[in-house]
């Protein structure tokens, strides 16, 4: 990391990832020597409070399982009380390469975006993308999202993400809890925010299990449909950054 | 003439029930209000049954017996609604306080490590 003045959060949410929290947390050390990291052990049952902070990360544990969105958001209110500028997500199950950290801070640093989603999809660069199925739902949602909204997001269930000042400030009051990435960006546009997608290389999980792996693929898309649906007719604006 | 009285006994003893209920403090106000109105509904129409009959006649129902499985199928939609509302909103703040204290217990940990009190 070059520039010393900004202060920079990663958040890792993870949920009983034992086995590849350590490894994460490592790379992301080793890719992005100036950061602070954030564990939201989201409830886990296994070590994975205790592996993360042998690796030098700060653990938030939460007292139950709040699933993913609330999780995130926790990192974000962390970020928004101790006045970080930036914040990285990035999963916790070795999915997302900390090798990139760098390149998706790149349009938040030159203030070219507000918030900046990392893309299996958006060039052809190999690596892990995703089973026949469920790209099938991620494309069903670039279509819904673009049709709503005006974004074309080629990614939109990516959780590798970075956010500026701005961004932290409106998640850290409001965020999407059940699956949140496909309506944070609906959310982001709404709000007035910039979002720009970058090309990464993914890889497939290390140890257990994607949450998504138990719900099947379409009640997954039938529920994230709603729920951006119910977003857009929301009374209340969650406020413009 | 019996289904008349057992009909005005059952609805009074709901409605003490909900009384007796608040009065233990098992049950608030804020929720006890819905019960009271169904409850006191009740009684008014046990009382006044000819009323009741009146109405399933006037809006058309054949029997009046369709009427009051209606009227109480309606009540308890709206009560279920209103309770899944009560429900979200404990959630929400369920969310909210795990949140809170999650963070606060992560701080005053780093602050006791500060400090050297551990």
């Amino acid at each position: 990391m070059n520039a010393s003045s900004e202060k920079i959060l990663v958040i890792v949410p993870a949920f009983n990832e034992c086995g590849n929290i350590k490894r994460t947390l490592e790379d992301i050390r080793k890719f992005a020597p100036g950061v602070d990291i954030l564990v939201i052990d989201d409830g886990s049952q296994d070590t994975t409070a205790q592996e993360a902070r042998d690796a030098g990360g700060m653990v938030v544990s939460l007292p139950f399982n709040l699933g993913i969105g609330a999780a995130v958001q926790t990192g974000f209110q962390y970020a928004q009380r101790h006045h970080y500028d930036i914040a990285v997500q990035i999963d916790g199950d070795g999915q997302h390469d900390p090798s990139f950290i760098d390149k998706v801070l790149g349009p938040i640093r030159r203030d070219a975006a507000d918030m900046v989603v990392a893309s299996r999809f958006l060039e052809k660069t190999g690596g892990y993308r995703s089973s026949f199925s469920r790209r099938v739902g991620i494309n069903f949602f670039v279509h819904l999202i673009n049709a709503l909204t005006g974004v074309k997001i080629n990614d939109p269930t990516s959780g590798f993400r970075a956010y500026n000042k701005k961004m932290i400030g409106l998640f850290s009051e409001y965020y999407p809890h059940d699956f949140p990435e496909p309506e944070a960006i609906v959310v982001t546009q709404q709000a007035g925010g910039r979002i720009v997608e970058l090309a990464v290389v993914m890889r497939k999980r290390e140890a257990g299990s994607s949450s998504i792996r138990y719900f099947k693929t379409l009640y997954y898309m039938v529920k994230v449909t709603l729920a951006i649906l119910l977003h857009m007719i929301r009374q209340k604006n969650r406020g413009k950054i | 003439m019996n289904i008349h009285i057992v009909a005005i006994t059952v609805s009074v003893a709901i409605f003490l029930f909900v009384i007796e209920l608040v009065r233990r403090e098992r049950l608030t106000f804020k929720y006890a209000v819905g019960w009271l109105l169904v409850s006191a509904g009740a009684i008014f129409f046990a009382v006044f049954y000819r009323l009741l009959f009146a109405c399933a006649a006037f809006l058309g129902f054949e029997l009046p017996s369709n009427f009051i499985f209606f009227a109480l199928f309606c009540v308890f939609v709206f009560l279920s609604l209103l309770l899944t509302v009560f429900l979200c909103q404990q959630n929400n703040r369920n969310d909210i306080m795990a949140q809170k204290i999650a963070l606060l217990e992560f701080e005053l940990k780093e602050l006791k490590k500060k400090l050297k009190i551990e």
